[in-house]
């Protein structure tokens, strides 16, 4: 006999009417005692058959990573216009064309006498020249060039990037005279950026432009016409004055002038890459302007960084 | 003369007169002149003030005076605290101190008498006038102090409006109220200090005198007391320091070596013969075969501090019979070029210690010395040999692949050098072969050329060093080549018989390159006691 009933407050089965709108979950209730007890898993095994479709999903995503890569290369040299340098312009008869270069700079710095063809660039650590180290990067591949880094005495300390901007030191630096050219970089207090050369025949270049138009002309020769090579000039003081040091105003101005240059044909100065797009650049960079430049400039921008040569500018950029 | 004073004792043990105190400080007797002075107590006692007029010291207690006296006996300080000069700043004003320092300079006029204390390169000015604290003999008397004389005053230090232009402590004046006499100096001094301190120019310009070199070494101990000398020696110490300091921070390990050798060891007729018992010794010309010798025992890292001897009849503006030689020997893993980065930045950790920590001994010798300030690159510059022949030859000098440098081809060098790259240090690498001695190792890929290497700070050279030769055949057949007879470096060669590690190193003068860092232009203004062919003292 039970000691006391109750009566059932409500009736047994209640119809339920579940809401359609939001998503179903299983009853949790009806499982219990329900398959857990067959599948009991013990020390963290996994099902098999679990792994087996890790496994697939894996492959799957490697796979798709992999063709991911490869669209993306292929993006890149499809979409960046031909950038090589015009080299065969440089010497006179064509068939002289695939010299070392050894002669060429022998035309262009005066004959050899022994010593490395030292170029010395003195630059103030508070504004890197980051249009000569794009160029140092040309000239490497180029030529043989021994590249140092130095602390002037005038100057306490400079950020450890500042010296490592012209890439690791090259194995075979004991041996000066096997190079063909030498590009010493001084971080000194200056007030302009000097370069000195041949102190006994040249005086001192000044300024971030002149020297990158010093070392363009090691790399290709001066374009023929005088038209281009006055377009290239103009570009270069451009940017240099009014883009690098200039106030808001003038480098808006600038930016509209370079997206429509830059409308009309893939580098600034028709279908090869000239001083004129290293420099803009490098002054685009440096000014800051980079972070929402108009459509054709930023397409522009995206090609000189898939070239490769403007990687040791970024480091600096920070 | 009218003083208030207290009547001691009614006669002098000495002299039979009358023992006097006065209120205000001591006093000096002219007509005495042997008197012996002692640190004083605040009591003057006088003796037969009626005879002379000018008073008497006298030790507290005993009554000698005016006489060979009493011994002098140390005796303990009263309640004094010496101020140092250095700290006489305007946040002492209005304290009461007592300063030790010489007399540098005393000017009287009428009730005033105005002295410059000076203490090693600090000095500052004080005033003695006519007032509640001092009297009248006493001004005399403080005018009378011979110049260099040393002097404890208690004073009180006044901050002035106008600043004292010619002082070190300028915003300062002490008032004087004691002054004593501790060491008196004679009253001719063989030369004046203002003298040996100004610049030439200005002497020449303003007729005034300057005092030339041979009398200031002749008499080094007042011109010692300069304030560029101290600045030049400070400076030099810290050299001295610094050096050690950055080896020691990279591992090396200080020895000291023999300096008398029984054969000379840069082989050559410049050695001093010293007799030796029954047989004779030479002095060392270098601690190269000791440092070597190190490197074999595997010491591995090597420095020694020590005297270098040179009998060289060289009258020159660079060279001494006898310097201090900073010599460093490293044995290297793969390359010459890891020794030659090792002492190049132990070289440049020097000049940035001292470009950091002694400005203001630089800036006090180029009040006197003018010159540029030393720059340097960091890594050093290390340019060829045949890179500074091709440039000496850019430059109009005519000179052979494998000739030596000459001292002109050396400054005209400096001075490109620092045209180019704006640095007054650089390395000059891969001498050619023939002009360095026999224990160079010759460039294993060009026999024309060796593994040598030279520093050159302000045109002039300061080390000569090379990677050894370690292997005794081969050390043997380049002796022979330079005609050297082979006994007399027995126990060299046989010291690398077994087992001796590839080495290199060097070695500087610290005369040189304290005198090529401050930019003079002589030597001996860097050398405390300098030796040449013709000075033995001091």
């Amino acid at each position: 006999m039970s000691m006391y009933q109750v009566k059932p407050v409500c009736g047994g089965d209640m119809k339920v009417d579940l809401p359609t709108c939001m998503y179903t979950l299983p009853n949790v209730h009806a499982q219990q005692g329900g398959g857990c007890g067959d599948h009991a898993l013990q020390n963290g095994e996994v099902d098999p058959a679990l792994k087996a479709l890790e496994a697939r999903q894996d492959e799957i995503m490697r796979k798709l990573y992999e063709l991911k890569a490869a669209v993306d290369g292929l993006a890149k040299t499809v979409t960046t216009p031909d950038a090589d340098l015009d080299a065969t312009t440089l010497s006179q008869s064509p068939a002289a064309a695939a010299f070392t270069g050894t002669a060429d700079l022998d035309s262009l710095l005066g004959k050899d006498l022994g010593a490395l063809r030292d170029i010395v660039i003195n630059a103030n650590p508070a504004s890197p020249p980051l249009s000569l180290l794009v160029l140092h990067g040309l000239l490497c591949q180029r030529y043989r060039v021994l590249s140092s880094v130095h602390v002037h005495s005038s100057v306490s300390s400079v950020p450890p990037q500042l010296l490592s901007c012209l890439g690791p030191r090259h194995t075979e630096s004991y041996t000066r005279h096997r190079f063909q050219l030498g590009f010493t970089l001084i971080w000194k207090d200056v007030p302009k950026l000097q370069m000195k050369f041949n102190t006994q025949s040249m005086c001192s270049i000044e300024g971030e432009a002149n020297v990158a138009r010093f070392l363009f002309r090691l790399l290709a020769a001066d374009p023929q016409d005088a038209v281009t090579a006055t377009q290239v000039d103009s570009w270069v003081d451009m940017a240099m004055f009014q883009l690098a040091e200039g106030g808001s105003k003038e480098q808006a101005a600038v930016l509209r002038s370079l997206n429509s240059a830059l409308g009309r044909s893939p580098w600034l100065l028709g279908q090869e890459l000239t001083l004129a797009d290293i420099v803009c650049a490098c002054c685009l960079l440096r000014a800051g302007q980079a972070a929402s430049p108009p459509a054709n400039v930023h397409r522009w921008l995206q090609s000189c960084r898939n070239l490769g040569h403007f990687d040791c500018v970024y480091p600096l950029l920070q | 003369m009218n003083l208030q004073c207290v009547v001691l004792q009614s006669d002098c043990n000495n002299c039979g007169g009358i023992l006097i105190q006065y209120e205000s400080a001591a006093g000096l007797c002219p007509s005495a002149g042997t008197v012996l002075w002692r640190r004083l107590r605040n009591s003057v006692y006088g003796c037969s003030w009626r005879r002379c007029s000018c008073l008497f010291v006298c030790l507290s207690v005993c009554v000698a005076f005016c006489s060979n006296g009493v011994e002098p006996s140390s005796r303990p300080a009263a309640d004094r605290t010496l101020v140092r000069v250095q700290e006489l700043t305007p946040h002492r004003g209005g304290q009461l101190v007592w300063v030790r320092a010489r007399i540098h300079t005393s000017r009287a006029k009428g009730k005033q008498c105005f002295l410059v204390l000076r203490q090693q390169q600090f000095n500052v000015q004080a005033l003695v006038a006519v007032g509640d604290r001092a009297s009248k003999q006493m001004v005399k008397f403080a005018a009378n102090i011979t110049k260099e004389s040393i002097v404890d005053v208690e004073a009180v230090v006044q901050t002035v409006e106008q600043k004292i232009e010619s002082c070190s402590q300028q915003d300062v004046e002490l008032h004087i109220e004691r002054i004593f006499v501790i060491s008196q100096a004679e009253p001719r001094l063989p030369l004046q200090l203002e003298d040996a301190v100004r610049p030439e120019t200005e002497g020449e310009e303003e007729g005034r005198a300057t005092v030339n070199q041979d009398t200031k070494l002749d008499n080094r101990v007042i011109d010692l007391r300069t304030t560029t000398s101290q600045a030049i020696f400070r400076l030099q110490s810290g050299v001295c320091q610094l050096f050690r300091d950055t080896l020691i921070n990279k591992g090396f390990v200080e020895i000291q070596t023999p300096k008398i050798i029984s054969a000379a060891s840069e082989g050559g007729a410049n050695v001093f013969t010293v007799s030796y018992f029954k047989t004779s010794a030479y002095l060392a010309q270098s601690p190269q075969l000791y440092k070597q010798m190190c490197i074999c025992a595997d010491f591995d890292k090597v420095f020694c501090v020590g005297p270098v001897f040179r009998a060289e009849d060289s009258n020159t503006h660079r060279h001494l019979t006898e310097f201090v030689g900073l010599d460093i020997e490293m044995a290297f893993n793969y390359h010459y070029h890891e020794v030659i980065d090792s002492i190049t930045d132990t070289m440049v950790q020097i000049f940035k210690g001292l470009r950091d920590h002694f400005q203001t001994e630089i800036q006090t010798v180029g009040k006197q010395y003018p010159s540029e300030p030393f720059k340097f690159l960091e890594p050093t510059l290390r340019l060829e040999y045949r890179e500074a022949v091709a440039m000496l030859r850019a430059a109009g000098v005519e000179m052979g692949d494998e000739e030596d440098l000459s001292t002109p081809n050396e400054k005209l060098l400096g001075r490109l050098v620092k045209e180019k790259y704006d640095t007054d240090f650089y390395v000059l690498d891969k001498y050619p072969l023939a002009v360095r001695p026999f224990y160079t190792m010759p460039d294993p890929n060009n026999p024309k050329y060796s593994n040598s290497y030279d520093m050159f700070m302000r045109g002039e050279e300061i080390l000569s060093g090379a990677q050894r030769v370690h292997d005794a055949q081969l050390l043997t057949e380049r002796a022979l080549h330079h005609g050297i007879d082979l006994e007399k470096i027995k126990a060299y060669i046989d010291s690398f018989r077994y087992g001796a590690p590839p080495h290199a190193g060097g070695g500087i003068g610290l005369e040189r390159v304290t005198m090529l860092y401050l930019g003079l232009h002589n030597v001996r203004q860097t050398s405390m006691f300098p030796r040449d062919p013709k000075r033995l003292t001091p």
